[in-house]
């Protein structure tokens, strides 16, 4: 049993309150999986609104996942509160002068359009399941059709319109979404390592990069576990997708860390302390090195020499799982290693990780791991592939 | 005119209850967390004087001043406060504490600790009591001072610009206050202050900080801090009152305050402080 | 527009109705009311009970007390700073006095780098050895300020009085000869003049010094003070005293402060120790520990000490040479 609280242990001087680090790794997670959604809900738009034909078969998995992990963005918030009971008062007096405050309103509108959209996406299906099943399963999808089995080409153009407009509205919606969070973050002037212009712009492009390299994993993953081949064209798609923001990501990461040295404001000495101590493994190993410059350059690679089969597939997936690993050290190294910086700039504290407890590792790890499952249960009764095979 | 708008929204919510009330809470379903809610009490501002019948927050503008010049780090401010204001005993959670600040011959920096210090609750004895240990006692000091810190009640709060559900304000007569029955505990608060004054209360759910002991100051009384402080280095007053305690600190010295660059402008003025004070 | 269409629409709508029911309904009613927070909730923090009662609440039962503390240089120190918090007492029971004032005392009076020179401090393991503070000190008027007398006299006229009076108990040279007699010799004017004023008024009473002093005018005192204070003491050196003088050492410490470490008092209002009479000494002390001799400072000091202390304390002064300045 551990305790309520555990102390941080510091050097230098902090601020005696300071001792308590506040957010916890469920606060990593949070934006973590806030990113994925905004990620996966790219690759659906870069489908749906921009043309990417290649993207299509992997267009609905994008919707699902994206549906998924939004359905558990709000629980990593809810672990972390003093008084979850109380999270309603932020749907019922919103602070319009807080970040946070529109999180309520942003994502309960997200989770909405999120729903309706992959409606209209899968109802053809859900007509159609509707007359062919019968028992409590058959009830479920007849429910769904509204009572409105109309297939039409009239009503599926209805449609695609539906789906058209809903994708574009949610462009702004997951980077708003996602965007906000950087803010939380960028806006506060407490802290020199947050305190940044590009932070909203960082965490959306480190979001895009998780987004779509998670979407690579789970179409390979998909293609081995049905036993069906891979769409060679897409996944180059994908590859293009995330090398691309890659570099854009890894720019801005560089220049916002340029700018905090360059800048040298008061506390730089402590920074410097700490990103060549502690958080040289985390920031620099893993979060550039591991998971950033590597995948670029094996990217970069596979795409000059136009490699393709089997390696494409290996080398794609092993550089999406870095790419994941990175932007969870990017997530990480901002909240945890923001908070391990003193407000005095003269001391550093470690975050004492806690393994049990509601915002213990364990339960962080099962809500990312969680949306997963939840994805799986949902594939079987939206089937994102069988779609794409119906006329 | 205002007075007007709210009991007509006052009015229309009450209408609204009377005829979507039953369905609103089914669909909701969430009547019982908001059960608080429910009993919705007489305007208070239809009293004559706010918050107390004994005091308008209309015509008191607090401030407090503290002079380290006159500290003498006995920490009396720290326990009066913590019993006060039922601050947990331990190490880690003060709505008050005193810095010390020490220049060793041929040193540039500060050595700087407080009495949360491992060294100074081995001397106090235990981590619900607080007394500075005689650290330095053998050392050459060239320079050394005790500085008391507290909640600044900034003129611009930036805990209450990031707290998401209006659980933390600023009162009328300027002490930023928490709403501990409105609170969600999500500690964005805690992470704005850049003085480190708030602490989260993992008991109660909350985010605590120093209020200037707001109820005592509302009934005639001076903080507690302020009240055994043993050699005057905490002033505590009202910044309309010119013959104030507070108002005499301000003018007749050369005050300054706390990391002014943020734009938070405290509420709390320094005497005697050094540039390595932030 | 297809019927699928407009029943999402409708479900949205109802949606968002009851959301915007549900904000209107659950929204405490005094939100708003000052600002973007609960109006209640200003009255509800001032309404909480101050814990500290403050030292007008402590006069009311201690009045006694309060003025004696309120008169002296401690009155900036609240009652409660020591006492604890008043909430509550004295229905749900008293309030702790202090028992290791050294630990207490030493929080603001401790000479620590960083207080300010302004404010009383001490060097811990040089001030009043081990002993509580409130042995010496008076917690609630701690100045010790020895009285000191004014001494205009004339030390010859005190010289010819000195030889018509006391010279047959306190010798020719103001050397006693017997051992239960205190020497003269070099003593402090102030010191003599307050004792021969006690001796004279009856504050303190002795078989013999009682009816001398009594006949004795105010400037005859002040002229037998001046006269002692002028004179060098040339004690010889002690006889082999009863007592263990190393032992005495150790507990002369306690009594350095006021009487100086090897016993000449740095402060006129106190008696120089150094070479005084052995019998005499002990019968002093003894006399404080049974209340018969008054001293609010010498009472505390002498509640403490067993025979032996006095007998080894009185050896080590008694060994000391009394030539000596503070």
């Amino acid at each position: 049993m551990e305790h309520l609280i555990q102390y941080a242990p510091y050097t230098g001087w902090v601020y005696p309150n300071e001792t308590v680090i506040e957010w916890s790794v469920a606060i990593v997670v949070y934006p973590y999986i806030t990113g994925l959604v905004a990620g996966a809900f790219t690759v659906s738009s870069l489908y749906q609104v921009f043309g990417f034909q290649r993207l299509k078969p992997v267009a609905h998995l994008a919707l699902l996942t994206s549906l998924c992990f939004m359905l558990f963005v709000p629980l990593p918030l809810l672990l972390h509160l003093g008084h979850p009971e109380r999270a309603f008062n932020n749907l019922l007096t919103p602070h319009l002068t807080s970040a946070m405050a529109m999180f309520g309103y942003f994502a309960t509108f997200y989770i909405v359009l999120l729903v309706v959209e992959t409606w209209f996406a899968f109802r053809p299906y859900i007509v159609e399941q509707a007359q062919k099943r019968i028992g409590l399963i058959g009830s479920f999808y007849r429910a769904l059709t509204l009572g409105s089995y109309d297939v039409s080409e009239t009503a599926l153009r209805y449609d695609r319109k539906w789906i058209f407009w809903l994708a574009i509205a949610g462009i702004p919606g997951a980077h708003g979404l996602h965007g906000y969070v950087g803010f939380v973050f960028g806006s506060l002037k407490s802290r020199e390592w947050w305190s940044s212009d590009l932070m909203p712009l960082v965490f959306l492009f480190s979001a895009i990069i998780s987004g779509v390299a998670l979407l690579i994993v789970l179409y390979v993953a998909s293609c081995k576990l049905r036993r069906t081949p891979i769409d060679l064209a897409c996944l180059k798609g994908l590859a293009y997708t995330v090398w691309a923001f890659i570099i854009v990501a890894f720019v801005l990461e560089g220049l916002e860390f340029a700018n905090i040295v360059y800048k040298g404001r008061e506390g730089i000495e402590m920074i410097m302390t700490f990103v060549t101590g502690p958080l040289l493994f985390p920031y620099f190993v893993l979060q550039f090195g591991i998971g950033a410059i590597v995948p670029l350059l094996a990217l970069s690679y596979m795409i000059w020499r136009g490699t393709t089969g089997k390696a494409l597939v290996v080398g794609v997936t092993l550089s999406a799982c870095l790419v994941l690993l990175s932007v969870f050290m990017m997530r990480w190294n901002v909240v945890i290693g923001g908070q391990e910086i003193s407000k005095t700039g003269k001391g550093l504290l470690t975050y004492p990780l806690q393994v049990f407890g509601k915002e213990g590792l364990i339960s962080s790890l099962s809500l990312v791991i969680a949306p997963l499952v939840v994805l799986l249960g949902i594939t079987r009764l939206f089937p994102p592939w069988e779609h794409k095979a119906a006329p | 005119m205002k007075r007007e708008a709210i009991s007509a929204l006052r009015a229309r919510r009450g209408f609204l209850r009377k005829i979507g009330g039953a369905g609103a809470a089914v669909a909701v379903g969430t009547a019982g967390l908001m059960h608080k809610v429910a009993a919705k009490s007489e305007p208070a501002a239809a009293q004559k004087s706010f918050p107390t019948p004994d005091y308008d927050w209309t015509k008191h503008r607090w401030a407090f001043g503290v002079d380290a010049t006159k500290c003498i780090g006995c920490l009396r401010c720290v326990e009066a406060c913590k019993r006060e204001n039922n601050v947990p005993l331990d190490a880690h959670h003060f709505n008050t504490w005193i810095e010390r600040y020490v220049y060793l011959e041929g040193e540039d920096k500060a050595r700087i600790d407080s009495q949360q210090d491992p060294v100074n609750i081995a001397a106090s004895g235990s981590e619900g009591q607080y007394r500075f240990a005689n650290r330095y006692q053998d050392a050459k000091v060239e320079k050394a001072f005790f500085v008391p810190k507290l909640c600044n009640q900034c003129e611009h709060p930036p805990c209450v610009q990031v707290c998401p559900v209006g659980a933390t304000y600023k009162a009328k007569d300027g002490v930023v206050l928490i709403d501990a029955e409105y609170c969600i505990g999500c500690r964005y608060c805690v992470q704005a202050c850049p003085y480190g004054a708030r602490w989260f209360n993992e008991e109660k759910g909350v985010t605590q900080k120093c209020y200037w002991c707001y109820h005592r100051i509302t009934k005639g009384l001076q903080p507690a801090c302020v009240e055994v402080c043993p050699v005057g280095a905490r002033v505590f007053g009202d910044r309309d009152d010119r013959d104030s305690p507070i108002s005499l600190f301000i003018r007749n010295n050369r005050v300054q305050v706390l990391k002014p660059e943020t734009g938070n402008a405290p509420n709390v003025f320094y005497v005697g402080i050094d540039k390595e004070v932030l | 527009m297809p019927k699928h269409i407009s029943r999402i629409l409708a479900i949205l709508a109802a949606g968002l109705a009851i959301a915007l029911v549900a904000k209107w309904y659950f929204t405490t009613g005094s939100f708003y009311e000052f600002g973007h927070y609960r109006g209640d909730s200003v009255a509800e923090i001032a309404a909480k009970q101050p814990v500290l009662q403050t030292s007008g609440y402590c006069k009311s039962c201690h009045s006694e007390r309060h003025l004696q503390w309120s008169a002296a240089n401690h009155k900036s120190v609240q009652c409660e700073v020591c006492h604890g918090a008043g909430e509550g007492h004295p229905q749900k029971g008293k309030l702790p006095i202090p028992s290791d004032t050294r630990k207490l005392c030493s929080l603001c009076h401790e000479r620590m780098p960083g207080r300010p020179a302004a404010q009383p401090q001490i060097v811990l393991a040089e001030h009043g050895a081990e002993q509580q503070c409130i042995v010496c000190h008076n917690p609630h008027a701690p100045k010790i300020t020895g009285v000191v007398a004014k001494v205009s006299g004339d030390a010859a006229a005190g010289a010819k009085k000195h030889a018509a009076a006391c010279a047959a108990c306190h010798g020719a040279n103001a050397i006693s000869a017997n051992d239960a007699w205190p020497n003269l010799a070099g003593q402090h004017a102030a010191y003599l003049v307050r004792i021969l004023g006690a001796f004279k008024s009856g504050a303190q009473t002795d078989v013999m010094m009682s009816s001398v002093a009594k006949d004795l005018s105010d400037p005859e005192i002040q002229n037998l003070a001046a006269y002692y204070a002028g004179l060098t003491c040339n004690a010889a050196a002690a006889e082999k005293a009863a007592g263990d003088a190393a032992a005495g050492k150790l507990l002369a410490k306690n009594c350095a402060a006021c009487h100086g470490e090897a016993g000449a008092a740095p402060n006129p209002a106190w008696p120089n120790l150094a070479g005084q009479k052995g019998v005499y000494l002990a019968n002093a002390l003894k006399a404080f520990r049974a209340g018969l001799r008054k001293d609010p400072m010498m009472a505390g000091v002498a509640r403490g000490l067993s025979d032996a202390d006095i007998v080894n304390l009185a050896a080590y002064y008694a060994a000391q040479s009394c030539g000596k300045k503070p």
